[in-house]
């Protein structure tokens, strides 16, 4: 049995995400990228407290809600470890995050006055970029 | 005492009264005994009395305060070996060497930890041949911190133990606090201004002010009551006595910005009623939050 793989985020205090929903976000999106991939266990509690610099409660309700949502799953004693992919969040909710993600980035590009057929092909870059790490 | 009312702190109708001034008012506050309690306000709130009166150290002009499940009033010292607590001043003998201190806290308390006490002051480079004077300040903290802890207490008060502390004192520190499983069977109240500190620690937070207590709650969930709005409103905007939630306004570059608490939607009603022709909002982080908090009821000269 391997060990955990290292889990490369960053916390903020400061922000307004608690540290908890910090470290669901980070998590989900190492496993939407595919820089954590299915079966990967992930540190425990008290290591990923510890190098953060937090209380492990807080870790502990960030799994439970990875947990919950269906990202990570528990073997019995041996930890947790990243779930089998499968659709988790309804049609709608899918809808609604894709939306909100692009009006952002809109927003965000906009001002930087790139022709919309630049931004387009350097998006297209990023996601060839992405998916041969899903897959492997 | 695994019953469902086993609190660790817990104070009914609590008042001191310096004078005309009322440290405490009729404080009515319940801790639970396990995890990590912040207690936060401002200077004055009535922290300092509230543990002078709950160590014994000082009668309540009324009410009742019970730590342990003990009234203060009346505590032993066996009562008081179950409770540890580190200051910030880390006040320890100077010309004592640590060895010296450790074996008479040894002898003092009966429920000493050896186990505790080393896996604490792993964190420092502290010798035992070392005189207490001769300790950084951080080493000091932390020393401070194992002789608590071996004590066994079944509550912790830190009063503001990093006060005064570099980043790197602080974190150890922390890690200190946190992971030398010392404090695992322990009830820790953490006092402090250091949002930074509470925002990675904390299971509980408790905000006093002017000795009664104003919030109770995990710390996401007090930040969750306020959020900031920024609205294009001409003119002077609306009666700052009218806004409902209030904790702060700034108006900078002609937009009003609001600090306010337990709003929702209808805010944005309440600001385009005003006249608001923008309105947008966004959530604050734990110490913008707190801090507009208690600086909303900051006593200031009344306006001319």
């Amino acid at each position: 049995m391997g060990r955990p793989q290292p889990l490369m985020i960053q916390i903020a205090t400061g922000d307004p995400r608690p540290i908890g929903k910090q470290i669901v976000d980070a998590v989900r999106m190492k496993i939407a990228t595919g820089e954590l991939g299915a079966g990967d266990q992930l540190p425990s509690v008290r290591g990923l407290a510890q190098q953060l610099t937090i209380n492990p409660n807080t870790v502990a309700k960030a799994y439970a809600e990875l947990t919950t949502e269906g990202w990570l799953e528990s073997r019995q004693g041996m930890g947790l470890y990243v779930a089998t992919p499968r659709q988790r969040l309804s049609e709608d909710e899918r809808e609604r995050r894709l939306d909100d993600a692009i009006g952002r980035f809109v927003n965000d590009v906009i001002p930087l006055g790139y022709a919309p057929d630049e931004v387009q092909a350097r998006v297209a870059h990023e996601f060839q970029q992405l998916v041969p790490r899903k897959i492997a | 005492m695994t019953d469902q009312h086993d609190y660790v702190i817990e104070t009914r109708a609590l008042s001191k009264r310096y004078g005309r001034k009322l440290a405490l008012d009729n404080l009515d506050l319940r801790i639970p005994r396990g995890r990590i309690h912040a207690i936060v306000g401002a200077n004055g709130a009535g922290k300092s009395t509230l543990f002078r009166i709950l160590m014994g150290f000082m009668p309540p002009t009324t009410g009742e305060a019970r730590i342990l499940g003990r009234d203060s009033q009346s505590l032993t010292p066996q009562d008081r070996a179950r409770i540890g607590f580190v200051n910030e001043e880390h006040t320890l003998p100077n010309w004592m060497r640590v060895e010296q201190v450790t074996t008479m806290q040894k002898h003092q308390y009966a429920r000493w930890n050896q186990q505790a006490f080393d896996s604490v002051i792993g964190h420092y480079h502290v010798l035992p041949e070392q005189k207490v004077g001769q300790l950084s300040r951080g080493e000091r903290a932390g020393f401070n911190l194992a002789l608590a802890l071996a004590q066994r207490p079944e509550l912790l008060v830190l009063d503001e133990p990093t006060l005064g502390l570099d980043v790197v004192a602080k974190r150890a520190f922390l890690e200190s606090l946190l992971y030398s499983n010392a404090a695992d069977d322990c009830t820790v109240i953490y006092c402090s201004h250091q949002m930074e500190e509470i925002e990675r620690v904390a299971d509980n937070l408790i905000i006093l002010e002017r000795g009664q207590l104003k919030h109770m709650s995990a710390p996401e969930d007090f930040t969750a009551r306020v959020s900031h709005w920024v609205a294009d409103v001409p003119f002077k905007g609306p009666e700052l006595h009218t806004v409902p939630g209030l904790l702060e306004v700034q108006r900078l570059d002609g937009l009003h910005h609001y600090l306010v608490l337990d709003q929702d939607d209808g805010f944005e009603h309440f600001l385009r009623a005003s006249g608001a022709r923008n309105v947008q909002s966004m959530p604050v982080g734990l110490d913008r939050a707190v801090n507009a908090f208690l600086t909303k009821n900051h006593a200031a000269p009344a306006a001319a």
